[in-house]
């Protein structure tokens, strides 16, 4: 026997090893995504916070007149002073002003709600199950996460299909949506558009996520999956992203392609099963 | 009456600002879009304006730039929610803003800035008036003199009068 070759638990052991070490990268790939996109998350909840804590504020000057006003039952000689007080602290405008004062304020906290519930949602770690997901949902998780880093790029357009929920681990499609539409905001230069499409042949899905943007050259057409393949610069990408939507793709026995013609855009199509094949007992 | 200019894509910040400022007095315009805020600054003269940094259709440096050109007495003043350098730094040298405010903010450090904003406006304008004012007066002195001298050379003596103990005026050209 050649003692070069591995006896079949060492292999075990190294595929063990890789597997581990891609679990990893995978894992560390997704952090570095958030990062990228923490600014722009702080972005969005910043805005909300903002109004909202100011409007607290505006409504504890209000409370204070109110109070006022209720005090003054007791103390006052005639209606006629009550009246004055009820002048003096604008009444009408404070009554007014207070239903859409509280109606904003919960829009607002609602927007942070979803923010937080689309990340956590979004960095789920412990989940590596095949389990039947909406797709449709997962695609709105991923827009709410990387909202901030469209809305100044390009109208999002939603053209969904019917879809059934598919057999997958949801975690990582979301994972590879958001690269797709991260890359797809990056490849606009001032303002366009980016549709996602999803359609159901029977068996399998399809999300499609088309940008108007500049486009990718023949020739990085066919290194846009390697590992640290890049264009983007310093800081912008770590040349994981599609290297990795392609393993995960590739672990959900689908496809990832892309189409693209320079200076008009690019469409990116991943197509899923609907049902994993069973596992072959001798794999 | 002072009036002041707010800009930002979201009504509900807006909305929480004017309520912040209502009771300072000022005639607030809001506006959610950027080529609104650009016609209003022909329409209306502005004391204070302040502006979001990031806006679907043009960021607020490039605003506050044109607002440079067209209200240069205006005070121009950001409010973020982004805290970088690189905003602050373009927003300084390109806008040569006021102040660099962030979201969420301070409503105490808001209504300061935006009051000193206003003070600093009318300080300007003053100073601009009274620098027009002492102008006028000197063009108004150096015609005088100059007619002074004027005379002075046509009839020398003429421009100057001297009286004895008792007023009466004298003739004398020594």
């Amino acid at each position: 026997m050649n003692p070069s070759r591995p006896s079949p638990q060492e292999q075990q052991a190294l595929s063990e090893k890789l597997e581990q070490a891609n679990r990893q990268l995978m894992q560390s790939e997704k952090l570095a995504a958030i990062g990228q996109l923490a600014a722009g998350v702080a972005h969005e909840i910043n805005n909300p916070v903002g109004y909202v804590y100011s409007n607290l504020q505006s409504l504890e000057a209000y409370l204070n007149d109110l109070f006022r006003l209720t005090e003054a039952v007791d103390s006052a000689q005639s209606l006629d002073d009550l009246r004055l007080i009820k002048h003096n602290i604008d009444y009408d405008y404070l009554r007014e002003d207070l239903k859409d004062l509280l109606a904003e304020s919960r829009e607002g906290i609602e927007r942070v709600k979803v923010i937080i519930s689309a990340m956590k949602d979004f960095s789920h770690i412990e989940e590596d199950e095949f389990k039947p997901a909406d797709l449709h949902r997962g695609i709105e998780t991923t827009l709410n996460v990387v909202n901030n880093e469209l809305k100044y790029k390009a109208e999002v357009i939603r053209d969904f299909g019917e879809l059934p929920e598919i057999e997958c681990i949801i975690s990582q499609v979301n994972q590879v949506v958001m690269n797709l539409l991260v890359n797809a905001a990056h490849a606009i230069e001032d303002y366009g558009r980016i549709t996602v499409r999803t359609r159901s042949t029977g068996h399998q899905v399809a999300i499609e996520v088309e940008d108007t943007g500049t486009g990718i050259s023949r020739e990085h057409l066919n290194r846009i999956f390697d590992p640290f393949f890049t264009t983007k610069p310093i800081g912008k990408g770590t040349g994981l992203g599609l290297s990795l939507s392609f393993s995960i793709v590739e672990k959900h026995n689908g496809r990832i392609e892309a189409d693209s013609q320079p200076g008009q855009g690019t469409c990116f199509r991943v197509t899923l099963p609907v049902r994993q094949p069973e596992k072959n007992s001798h794999e | 009456m002072t009036r002041i200019l707010l800009l930002d894509d979201e009504a509900n910040i807006l909305n929480s600002l004017k309520r912040l400022l209502k009771p300072q007095g000022w005639q607030v315009d809001t506006f959610t879009r950027v080529d609104n805020a650009l016609q209003a600054l022909l329409e209306h003269e502005y004391a204070a304006i302040l502006s979001d940094y990031q806006m679907p259709t043009a960021d607020g440096v490039t605003y506050l730039q044109f607002a440079k050109q067209k209200q240069p007495d205006a005070i121009r003043m950001v409010l973020s929610a982004y805290g970088d350098r690189a905003s602050m730094i373009k927003a300084i040298n390109q806008a040569e803003v006021y102040r660099y405010l962030s979201k969420p903010w301070d409503d105490y450090e808001l209504v300061a800035a935006v009051k000193s904003a206003i003070e600093l406006y009318h300080l300007h304008r003053e100073n601009q008036h009274l620098r027009e004012e002492n102008d006028r007066q000197r063009a108004q002195l150096k015609a005088r003199e100059e007619e002074l001298l004027r005379l002075e050379a046509e009839s020398p003596g003429i421009t100057r009068v001297y009286r004895d103990q008792d007023g009466s005026v004298l003739l004398k050209n020594h």
